[in-house]
C-alpha cells in the first residue's frame, strides 16, 4: 500500500490522520492482506458446499406494521440532551449549501 | 454479613435471598466492597452505577411481594457497549465518553423486568475491537488470576469482574471470540449464543452480521439460567429469530463429539494448550462420549473471511459517529472538517485501522475479490458445519491457541493478535453457538479453556456437555 492510497482511504473514512500514522498503517495493511489473501485459494466453483443457498432461518424479509408505536415528544428531551448543539428544540448544524 | 462470593452461584444466592439469610442490599454491598478493594489495581469497572442501592431495593421488594424469579437481586456487570437508560455507555471510546443511553438495550430491559441489579459498566477493547482489552481508551484491565497478564478481550472487563468476585455474572458481546477468549483467559465460562437468539437492540454495533450478546459466569448452570432469560424474540432487532423458528436439528444426543484434527494442530498453537486439549478429550471419553475425527476443510478460511466481513461492517456501522447528533464533536470550518476532526480525535488506533480496512475491501475494484468472495466462503463454511453436525452432537477445540500473554507482547504486529481468534471466529461466521469452559491451568498457573460448538439453537447440547465436562476438571 502506498501513502497516497492510504490518504484517499482516510478521506473516504472521514478521519483526520497524519502521514506518519498512515505510513505505519500501510505496513499493517500489507501484513493483514498477506494473511487475508489466503481466501483467494478458495475455489467457489469446485467446492461442493459453495453455491448452495443457506436453507436455515437466517434469510427472510422483515416487515413491520406501519403504525406509530411511540408518543410524540416522549423521547425528545432525552435525545436533545445528547446533541452537541441545539436551538429551539432542533439540532443545530453548519450550513450545508 | 459474610457471603462466600467465590463459590456463589445464581441458585445458591436465590435460595439464600428467598430464605432471608441476607438481603439483596447485603449481596450488592458485598460485591461493591470487592470492587472498591480491587478495582484501582485491576481497572475492571469504568463506572459503578450510582443507583445500585435503589435497584437493590426494588429487587428486595420483589422478594417481599412474591414476584421474585431466579435472576431477581442477582448482581450483574454490563459490558460498556450495552445501553442502560440514563447511564453512560462509551464502548470504551473517547468518541462516546459522555454519551448517556436514551433507552434500554433489549437484554437490559429483559433483566430489569426480572429485578437483576446492574452494578456497573466494564472495560473493553474500544468498540469491541481487540483480544486483550488493551485498546480501551480508558487504560488496560489486568487479569485477576495474574495481574501481569491480559484478561483477554474484547469483553475483558466483564470476564475479570466475574473472576475477581466483583459480580456474580456478567454480559459480554462476541463478534469473533470476544466472550469466549476472555472467559478462557480468566478461567470462567463464556457463551456465544446462536445468531438471532439474543437481542442486539441497544448493543453498540461492531459487525452486525456477527455480533451476539451472551453470559459470562462461573458455572455452566449459571450461563444456562442467564441465557434462558435473554433468549427471547425482540421486535426491535430485525435479525431476532421469531420464537417458533428457533428449532434445533438435534433431538436426542448421540453422545458423539467431533474433533477437527488438522485444524486444531494449526501452526503456532501452544504445546501446553494442545496437551491440555488432549487431556480434555480423554476426560470426555471417560464420561461416556465417543470422540471422533471430523474433517472441516473450510474452517481455516473463517479468519481470513472474518477480516474482510467484519471491517466492512465496522466501516459502515461507525459512520454514524460524526460529531453531529451525539457524542464528541470537534469544531471545524466546514462540515467535512467537523466529521474528520471529530473522528480523528475520538477514534483510537485499532478502530481507525479497521475502518480504513473496511473502506478498502468495499472499494471499487476490490469488492468482488474480497467482500463477495468472503460472503461465498461464509455460506460454504456454514454448509460444511451443518453436514458435520449430522454425524456429531458437537465439535471441540481449544478456545484459544495461546496462553494469556503479557501486556504489549502482541502489539507490534496486528496479525499475531488477530490469530488469537482462529478457533473462535468460525462460530460467528456460521452463526452457531459455542461455549468456553475452563479446562485446567498451564504449568505457570494460567487458565486454559475448552470450546464446545453445537448446531444452530442447540445451546442445550452445550449445557449438557459443559456440565458433564465441568465435573471432570
Amino acid at each position: 500500500m502506498h501513502l497516497e492510497d492510504m490518504k484517499k482511504l482516510a478521506v473516504m473514512a472521514r478521519i483526520d490522520m497524519g502521514d506518519e500514522e498512515l505510513e505505519s498503517m500501510a505496513h499493517d495493511f500489507d501484513a493483514v492482506f498477506a494473511y487475508v489473501d489466503q481466501i483467494r485459494e478458495f475455489d467457489g466453483n469446485s467446492n461442493p458446499e459453495s453455491g448452495k443457498a443457506p436453507t436455515d432461518h437466517l434469510l427472510h424479509n422483515i416487515m413491520r406494521e406501519d403504525v406509530v408505536t411511540n408518543t410524540t415528544g416522549a423521547c425528545t428531551d432525552k435525545i436533545l440532551a445528547e446533541m452537541p448543539k441545539t436551538q429551539d428544540g432542533y439540532l443545530k448544524v453548519k450550513q450545508i449549501l | 454479613m459474610n457471603i462466600d462470593l467465590k463459590n456463589l452461584t445464581i441458585e445458591k444466592a436465590h435460595d439464600s435471598l428467598k430464605a432471608g439469610e441476607y438481603t439483596v442490599l447485603d449481596l450488592a454491598n458485598a460485591y461493591l466492597k470487592v470492587i472498591k478493594e480491587k478495582n484501582s489495581e485491576l481497572n475492571v469497572y469504568l463506572e459503578v452505577y450510582v443507583d445500585v442501592m435503589a435497584q437493590a431495593e426494588r429487587a428486595q421488594a420483589m422478594f417481599t411481594d412474591g414476584s421474585a424469579t431466579l435472576m431477581t437481586g442477582i448482581p450483574v456487570a454490563l459490558k460498556d457497549n450495552m445501553l442502560f437508560e440514563g447511564h453512560v455507555a462509551s464502548a470504551s471510546s473517547k468518541i462516546l465518553e459522555n454519551y448517556k443511553a436514551t433507552y434500554d438495550a433489549g437484554v437490559v430491559a429483559q433483566l430489569k423486568s426480572q429485578g437483576a441489579v446492574f452494578l456497573g459498566r466494564t472495560n473493553m477493547d474500544e468498540f469491541a475491537m481487540g483480544s486483550s482489552t488493551e485498546s480501551s481508551a480508558y487504560g488496560i484491565t489486568r487479569n485477576p488470576i495474574n495481574p501481569d497478564y491480559v484478561p483477554g478481550g474484547s469483553s475483558g472487563g466483564s470476564a475479570a469482574a466475574v473472576a475477581m468476585n466483583g459480580a456474580l455474572v456478567s454480559l459480554g458481546s462476541d463478534t469473533g471470540g470476544s466472550i469466549r477468549e476472555p472467559a478462557s483467559f480468566c478461567g470462567i465460562v463464556g457463551l456465544k449464543t446462536t445468531y438471532g437468539t439474543v437481542s442486539r437492540s441497544g448493543i453498540i454495533s461492531m459487525g452486525s452480521s456477527l455480533d451476539q450478546v451472551g453470559p459470562m459466569t462461573k458455572t455452566v448452570a449459571d450461563a444456562e439460567i442467564l441465557f434462558n432469560v435473554i433468549n427471547a424474540y425482540d421486535a426491535m432487532d430485525s435479525t431476532s429469530v421469531p420464537t417458533g423458528k428457533r428449532v434445533s436439528t438435534t433431538t436426542t444426543l448421540k453422545k458423539r463429539i467431533g474433533v477437527p484434527r488438522a485444524f486444531v494442530s494449526t501452526e503456532g498453537v501452544n504445546q501446553e494448550v494442545l496437551k491440555n486439549f488432549e487431556e480434555s478429550c480423554e476426560k470426555l471419553k471417560n464420561a461416556g462420549y465417543e470422540i471422533v475425527d471430523v474433517s472441516l476443510s473450510l474452517l481455516k478460511y473463517s479468519l481470513p473471511a472474518y477480516y474482510i466481513i467484519m471491517p466492512a461492517e465496522v466501516s459502515s456501522n461507525l459512520a454514524r459517529y460524526d460529531g453531529i447528533r451525539y457524542g464528541l464533536s470537534s469544531e471545524g470550518d466546514k462540515l467535512f472538517d467537523v466529521y474528520a476532526k471529530t473522528r480523528g480525535a475520538g477514534f483510537g488506533k485499532e478502530v481507525r485501522r479497521r475502518i480504513l480496512l473496511g473502506a478498502y475491501v468495499l472499494s471499487h475494484g476490490y469488492y468482488d475479490a474480497y467482500y463477495n468472495k468472503a460472503v461465498k466462503v461464509r455460506d460454504a463454511i456454514r454448509n460444511e458445519l451443518q453436514e458435520v453436525f449430522k454425524e456429531v452432537d458437537a465439535i471441540i477445540t481449544p478456545t484459544v491457541p495461546t496462553l494469556p500473554w503479557k501486556f504489549g507482547e502482541m502489539s507490534k504486529d496486528p496479525v499475531s493478535m488477530y490469530l488469537a481468534d482462529i478457533y473462535t471466529v468460525g462460530a460467528n461466521i456460521a452463526g452457531v453457538p459455542a461455549i468456553s469452559v475452563p479446562s485446567g491451568f498451564s504449568e505457570s498457573g494460567l487458565p486454559i479453556g475448552l470450546q464446545i460448538t453445537a448446531p444452530h439453537f442447540a445451546e442445550n447440547t452445550l449445557f449438557t456437555i459443559g456440565k458433564d465436562f465441568e465435573k471432570l476438571v
